[in-house]
């Protein structure tokens, strides 16, 4: 490179210096290699809900396409609203959540119109994912998939994170 | 035809490639990959819905060996029909390799079972019932439903 600045000066052509982009160019290369790497090609089916902090496990199955029911801090959610508070369900002694229930009920509902109308003669197997924070306590847990299993979502899944 | 301009004109001819087409390719290339790469894969723990009171009993010749594992809050408990029951310390530094250990015990007295239930308490940490999930996978018992005590 210095051989050909010299030259250049010295032949009287321009004295513009090249930008060293081969370095640059190894950089991005593998920078590109290195994110190209951890792209899952399949997609993600179950995106961490924003301050859930899923607990970690040695599972490796993948996640299937389910209805995800977050609960963390002090809320239980489904597709983004909150259904109900943790402390009030867990003080009340019954294992179902009204709220919850219903909102699974138009669900399956839902699923059930779609499966119709596209001709699909499978009988509708409900799938529930659990996205529970790592504080919480198995009372709430035990409410929400008991209501799920009864809401005709029998399924019951549960998401962590993958241990590295 | 630059290349032939600048010989007439008596330049040194430099072959530099053109970079910075590729170098835009890259630089839009990033973020968007940067975006949408996962860093952390998200898994789950399939759960079998716990056998259901009207279930029918097993056959006479497969008895159910009803393996469970209860956590307390200082110590686990390892129990089942036909299994001596055993008390591990929550406390101890290798509580999980002591259940890991009773459990693999177990599956090999009886490598015809398959199922496990974790009985938690109210207030139990979901954090400490996936650890009992995983060893118990880990000892070779997959098939995992949760109970309340």
């Amino acid at each position: 490179m210095a051989r050909h600045r010299t030259k250049r000066r010295v032949n009287g052509g321009s004295t513009q210096a090249p930008i060293p982009m081969t370095s640059l160019m190894d950089i991005l290369t593998c920078l590109l290699l290195f994110v190209l790497k951890s792209v899952v090609l399949e997609g993600e089916v179950i995106s961490p809900v924003p301050g859930v902090s899923l607990p970690e496990s040695s599972s490796n199955s993948a996640a299937q396409n389910s209805i995800a029911i977050a609960i963390f801090d002090d809320v239980v959610m489904m597709d983004g609203e909150v259904i109900a508070t943790v402390s009030k369900v867990v003080k009340s002694d019954n294992l179902m959540i009204a709220p919850l229930a219903s909102r699974l009920r138009d669900a399956h509902e839902k699923s059930e119109e779609i499966a119709k109308l596209r001709g699909d003669t499978e009988e509708f197997r409900g799938r529930a994912s659990i996205q529970g924070d790592r504080e919480i306590t198995f009372a709430i847990l035990q409410r929400v998939m008991f209501t799920c299993s009864q809401s005709g979502y029998e399924e019951i899944s549960l998401a962590v994170l993958e241990k590295s | 035809m630059p290349r032939r301009a600048r010989r007439s004109s008596g330049h040194v001819v430099d072959g530099y490639l053109e970079l910075m087409p590729l170098m835009n390719v890259l630089v839009a290339l990033l973020p968007m990959l940067l975006l949408s790469a996962v860093f952390v894969k998200v898994t789950v723990i399939d759960l079998d819905a716990p056998p259901a009171a009207e279930a029918p009993a097993p056959a006479a010749d497969k008895p159910s060996l009803a393996l469970a594992v209860t956590i307390k809050d200082d110590y686990y408990v390892v129990e089942g029909q036909q299994i001596a029951k055993r008390v591990i310390q929550r406390a101890a530094a290798d509580a999980g390799v002591q259940l890991a250990g009773a459990l693999a015990d177990v599956v090999v007295q009886h490598p015809e079972n398959q199922e496990i239930m974790i009985i938690s308490q109210p207030h139990t940490k979901y954090e400490d019932i996936i650890a009992v999930m995983d060893i118990s996978r880990e000892a070779g018992l997959p098939s995992v439903s949760l109970l309340g005590d």
